[in-house]
């Protein structure tokens, strides 16, 4: 029988994919967590890490694993840039302004990228081998991908707890008049939160072209942001950690249940499988309102 | 003298006056803007200038194409307004200029900008937008106000089923995009009989794909696996290990740009080896090979139109039909000169500017700018342009005379090899295995 096999190799490229969907999910929700700002223009930004990784191999041979520091740079330094020319002003304002706002930013990311680099499709090559797993068959690249988002969502977590910098934007998500009180900067606080943020997001671009080389566009963002924000409601707006979690589970979900929907005559499966991902960011809402790992 | 200059005067005054009387003669239709009013008394053909509208998508997800379609629309006008020397009609000649504005490839934006065209601007023949959705939405709008629509981009033949009679198609049918390469199967390996159909579920590639099983059913074939992908998908592992467990001879699938590219990607990375494999849209692209280097060689792909085919004056006189608009090479030369850059035309480019040629050639054996009389015309014309042969069904509208044809990336290098007539390189076949393609291996002869 063939369908346990098939349910074996699916949950694991699941558990590779949502590993990615976690890391690319971590910035949108650090951002909401400390600034309350929804950023709409999240999948750009994914879109300028792949582009960085196909740049960086074409032009300079740089394998994409050693894109992910540069592009987290770059990441950086953008989100600064935009936090003092942009957000900075809209801290307080109300959310309208703040999805549009980011909605331009998005917006204007891709134009730009448009205009710089076309609207082709690219993507190019990396090959450094296959593993033969039993029924499993995967690039060594997407190994590396799950090795290298498991690795980041530990780093992180581990930047959020020990460190001095770290616990403050905890405190700021937390209760940001008390940290303020407690002599916190906020306003310095805010643009790390957000500059780390984007630098995660551009350097989740780098991880999605390890898994995905091929398909690279200008306009590859908006898939990203849909998913990103069911991960991150499901992972419990705010919460970093709880979004790796949760696109891990959203991975396996969405490419486990085509096994299991495939079995039934007349489905056309792979159109059900973001249903029941749905479904299921659902059902743990109804039982969780604030999400996996959000708080009270 | 003084005499002399009296006379010189009253020259004057009068042939003002002539002139003066002759402005209403000029004015009879309106709609069409002047631009240069000669009339002369030894009967000069008055030159006007006729517009095409188009909704162009210059930004959003379909901008590639719609660059390339306007470039190819305008190099049509170009090529009709100086060598040809315009639309003759009557005693009048067109110039043909190109109305158009960004849908940003919004499918919501397309039934204003149909609407502005017909209504504002007063244009009675539109080319359709890019693709069979955004075409969908404007084909309503444009048989509302009798206007001429002309689909360069949308393949779908669910288009052509809602019974609009002003609605016709330049493009070959989605329903003939894979037929081909099936066809070319049975000829060369009549012993590959199972078919694995993987595709993306959107309205193009449903209409390609139930086309396509319908012909395979018919010749022998049997479909041992069909079925579609989600768009915007990120991995297609778990259809592709279904896929794999079916043991096909040929893979065909596919859907956009994307899409193909992944596929590819992901049947390489499962290492799925099969005799042959055609795919939807992305291996006519050069960025698919960019993309993915060796693992492209010996992927097919339809075409409606690759720079090299054969479709020519000696080709339209073999078949006994007039050939119409740009040579291949004068294409080549106007595309670049419009374009302002040395990309090569994509077939978008041949599709548009074989629409706005099918229109010229159209109104003129018409002779009249009446949607309805062009239209009635069109049913029973037939010609060839640089695109391939141009005849519709008169009921439908649909395009019955144009030829898809083959490609297949062999060496590095897009290759023409089906339909024989107009090949250029015999079908590599089987196709090296992915192992085999790692190792260096060309699908060269």
């Amino acid at each position: 029988m063939v369908v346990p096999e098939h349910l074996v190799s699916n949950l694991f490229y699941g558990a590779l994919l949502g590993s990615v969907y976690g890391v690319a999910t971590m910035g949108l929700s650090l951002i909401f967590g400390v600034l309350r700002i929804v950023n709409v223009g999240h999948g750009a930004f994914i879109m300028l890490g792949a582009f960085t990784a196909f740049w960086m191999f074409t032009l300079y041979s740089v394998i994409p694993i050693l894109s992910i520091p540069i592009a987290l740079i770059f990441g950086l330094a953008l989100g600064f840039v935009i936090f003092y020319s942009t957000i900075k002003r809209l801290i307080d304002a109300p959310e309208l302004s703040t999805l549009l706002a980011t909605f331009a930013i998005g917006i204007f990311i891709e134009e730009v990228a448009k205009f710089v680099w076309g609207s082709d499709y690219v993507g190019f090559s990396w090959n450094i081998g296959t593993l033969y797993l039993g029924p499993i068959t995967v690039p060594y690249t997407k190994l590396l991908a799950f090795v290298c988002s498991a690795a980041i969502a530990g780093l992180l977590y581990i930047w959020f707890t020990r460190t001095k910098l770290g616990t403050a934007i905890r405190a700021v998500v937390e209760d940001r008049e008390g940290a303020m009180v407690c002599g916190i900067n906020v306003g310095r606080i805010y643009s790390v939160s957000f500059a780390i943020g984007i630098g995660l997001t551009v350097l989740s671009g780098v991880l999605v072209t390890l898994f995905v080389p091929v398909g690279i566009n200008v306009y590859m963002g908006p898939d990203y942001t849909l998913k990103g924000f069911v991960i991150a409601v499901l992972g419990g707006l705010g919460s970093p950690w709880g979004a790796f979690i949760a696109g891990f589970l959203f991975g396996l979900f969405e490419n486990g249940s085509y096994t299991i929907l495939g079995m039934i005559p007349g489905v056309e499966p792979f159109a059900l499988t973001r249903f029941v991902a749905f479904v299921f960011l659902l059902i743990i809402l109804l039982l969780k309102p604030t999400g996996l790992l959000g708080g009270e | 003298m003084l005499l002399l200059v009296g006379l010189l005067v009253l020259s004057i005054a009068i042939a003002g006056c002539a002139q003066e009387e002759k402005k209403p003669e000029a004015t009879p239709t309106p709609k069409p803007e002047k631009t240069a009013p000669q009339e002369t008394p030894e009967k000069k053909p008055e030159v006007e200038t006729l517009y095409f509208g188009a909704p162009i998508s210059l930004t959003g997800k379909y901008s590639k194409e719609g660059q390339m379609s306007l470039w190819g629309m305008q190099v049509a006008a170009k090529w009709i307004n100086e060598v040809h020397g315009g639309i003759k009609v009557g005693n009048k000649i067109y110039r043909v200029e190109i109305k158009y504005y960004d849908d940003e490839s919004n499918k919501e934006k397309i039934s204003g900008i149909i609407e502005r065209l017909a209504v504002q601007d007063g244009v009675k023949f539109m080319l359709a937008p890019y693709s069979s959705g955004l075409t969908l939405a404007a084909a309503p709008v444009a048989e509302k106000y009798g206007v001429l629509m002309n689909s360069h981009g949308g393949a779908s033949d669910y288009i052509f089923e809602q019974g609009y009679y002003y609605v016709v198609q330049t493009l070959s049918p989605a329903s003939k995009y894979q037929t081909g390469f099936l066809e070319m199967i049975k000829n060369i390996d009549p012993d590959a009989k199972r078919v694995a159909m993987i595709y993306e579920d959107t309205e193009f590639s449903r209409s390609v794909f139930r086309a396509a099983k319908e012909y395979a059913e018919a010749n022998g074939f049997e479909v041992v696996f069909d079925k579609t992908y989600p768009k915007g998908v990120q991995d297609l592992s778990p259809i592709l290990n279904e896929l794999k467990a079916t043991n096909p001879d040929i893979i065909i699938g596919g859907g956009h740009f994307a899409d193909g590219q992944l596929l590819t990607s992901q049947l390489a990375e499962l290492k799925i080896n099969v005799k042959a494999i055609s795919i939807l849209v992305a291996p006519a692209l050069p960025k698919y090979y960019d993309a993915l280097g060796t693992k492209a060689e010996g992927i097919c792909a339809p075409a409606q139109w690759e720079v090299g085919v054969t479709y020519g004056p000696e080709a339209a006189k073999k078949l006994g039909m007039d050939y119409y608009g740009p040579t291949q090479d004068e294409f080549l030369k106007l595309f670049k000169e419009v374009s302002g850059s040395d990309e090569k035309p994509s077939y978008h480019a041949a599709e548009g500017a074989a629409a706005v040629l099918s229109y010229a050639y159209a109104i003129e054996k018409a002779q009249s700018l009446e949607p309805e009389k062009v239209r009635e015309a069109m049913n029973n014309i037939e010609f060839m342009s640089l695109y391939g042969v141009w005849k519709i069904d008169p009921e439908t509208g649909k395009q019955i005379g144009h030829d898809m044809v083959i490609i297949q990336w062999q060496g590095g290098t897009k290759k023409i090899i089906w339909p024989e007539a107009a090949a250029n390189s015999d079908p590599y076949y089987p196709i090296p295995t992915w192992e085999e393609k790692e190792q260096g291996k060309l699908a060269k002869h």
